[in-house]
């Protein structure tokens, strides 16, 4: 069990290669689901049967099943289908990229469809109202209200969703598809050292979901603002009501009253 | 097509019934291994400072930052021998071999263990005070404290949560065929492989895990009715 530095920096240009597949995957595939989770949202909250069926139903599939079998579905599945490999889009469907674009934006979208309609049900009914009562039009009432409370409703869950998806893209070595995972897996089989290439990855995947959380928390000081004014912080809270318990308690009990109920 | 996933001489049913158990088996040993280690940790990180606070977060940056793949490959690659190192010092010299089960079975419980404390902190810490206060005061001794006063509310809090952490944990035990598991997806596989016939069988894979995981979300509901039992809901 040890760190070959040595190794770690002679792979280091490949691992940072793999690191922007990794990446190349995952900023496309947020802006496709972000693209069509909008239209999807509308057509789950309209009051068309057949169209927010589909939805539901669109929603159960591709987020009940795991993204590897997603993959192995699209990249496998479909080019044994004449009709997709006779077709004009084969070009597409033959390219493990495109594929692992496709799958994991479906299954992507389906939780942000969840996450976006969640936010949209979470806009108080007042506020709906007082918008209406202004003689705003309807698309002014969603466009200006709704929708921009939905995302400030829906930043967090998106922000763990994102994270989540992202960590999940290591999956696409099963396509052939090279990401950071990939790469190490291959210097793991040049070498058989586990510990180096599978620990440089890591160190990479972590930074990687911390800058983006980090991007993630600076979207949300700049959305939720008023949340953030100083004195409403939840440590200014905690450390008040440390203040006030009595001091002669069991440890349990002083345990629990420090902590914010 | 259907005669592929019947269970009959011609069809791959038995070989997709085995997989999807051995992924049923993975699955419930990940979830219970988390759910105990995670309780720990939840019991052991209720004070927001200290060593034990600093360490959890450690802990929680390391595995809730890097994908569950990377952990499941790094068990079974180099398990044996963190085992081994870890057991040096004390003169033990263990032989052991990593499984695909093990090492997913482990790498599962450790990621997931980091989902779980942080949900189970959560629910410990918004079961009313008043009910820890009353059972101190009645001189109740601290293990029935937590075993028969606050993990019974918590988890009440809790399962909204445990059953959400269950439906991922369940989807990401497909992870574990890339180190070479039986499970539903890699027989899938070997059935596409000698039948030419992928779609049928990954369908096949992806419709049991959208049905179970469907089946125990409705279940959940008679767990949910138990631990909710006694407790007073607004009349409307």
């Amino acid at each position: 069990m040890s760190f070959d530095f040595a190794l770690a920096w002679e792979n280091l240009p490949a691992l940072l290669a793999g690191a922007v597949t990794t990446l190349s995957l995952t900023f496309p595939v947020m802006a496709l689901a972000a693209l069509i989770s909008l239209p999807m949202v509308l057509a789950r909250l309209s009051k068309n049967r057949l169209l927010s069926g589909f939805v539901v139903l669109y929603v159960a599939l591709f987020r009940g099943a795991p993204s590897l079998i997603l993959l192995y579905l699209i990249y496998n599945g479909m080019a044994q289908m004449d009709a997709v490999r006779d077709g004009p889009f084969w070009f597409l469907f033959s390219s493990a990229y495109f594929c692992a674009v496709v799958g994991f934006t479906l299954n992507h979208s389906s939780y942000v469809i969840e996450i976006l309609a969640g936010g949209l049900r979470a806009v108080p009914a007042g506020l709906v109202e007082a918008a209406q009562a202004l003689s705003l039009t309807p698309r002014q009432v969603f466009l200006r209200v709704k929708l921009p409370l939905a995302i400030r409703y829906g930043l967090k869950a998106y922000q763990n969703e994102v994270l989540i998806f992202m960590k999940s893209t290591s999956a696409v070595s099963a396509i052939t598809l090279v990401d950071l995972m990939a790469v190490a897996n291959e210097v793991f089989y040049f070498t058989y050292d586990p510990f180096t290439p599978l620990l440089s990855a890591a160190a990479i995947y972590w930074a990687m979901t911390n800058i983006l959380r980090l991007g993630f928390e600076m979207i949300d000081r700049r959305l939720n603002h008023y949340l953030h004014i100083a004195g409403l912080s939840d440590r200014a809270g905690a450390s008040a009501a440390a203040a006030e318990i009595p001091v002669r308690q069991n440890g349990l009990t002083r345990m629990f009253a420090r902590l914010r109920v | 097509m259907l005669e592929l996933i019947s269970f009959g001489e011609k069809g791959y049913g038995w070989l997709l019934v085995q997989g999807a158990w051995i992924t049923l088996q993975l699955s419930f040993v990940g979830f219970a291994a988390a759910l105990v280690l995670g309780v720990l940790i939840a019991m052991a990180t209720l004070e927001r400072r200290g060593l034990r606070w600093m360490a959890w977060r450690v802990y929680a940056s390391v595995f809730m930052g890097v994908p569950s793949l990377l952990v499941i490959f790094l068990l079974f690659f180099g398990g044996a021998e963190i085992v081994r190192g870890l057991l040096a010092p004390f003169g033990i010299k263990a032989k052991l071999d990593m499984t695909p089960f093990t090492a997913g079975a482990i790498g599962l419980a450790i990621v997931y263990s980091a989902y779980m404390a942080e949900l189970v902190r959560g629910a410990i810490q918004n079961v009313p005070k008043g009910q820890l206060e009353s059972a101190a005061a009645l001189c109740i001794p601290r293990t029935h404290i937590w075993t028969k006063v606050i993990l019974p509310q918590a988890a009440r809090l809790a399962l909204p949560g445990l059953v959400n952490l269950w439906i991922i944990l369940l989807k990401d035990t497909a992870l574990v065929s890339l180190v070479g598991l039986n499970d539903i997806i890699a027989q899938a596989k070997i059935a596409a492989g000698s039948t030419k016939q992928p779609f049928v069988f990954y369908t096949a894979a992806a419709v049991f895990f959208i049905l179970f995981g469907a089946v125990t979300v409705r279940y959940s509901r008679y767990l949910r009715e138990r631990l909710e039992r006694g407790q007073r809901t607004a009349q409307t």
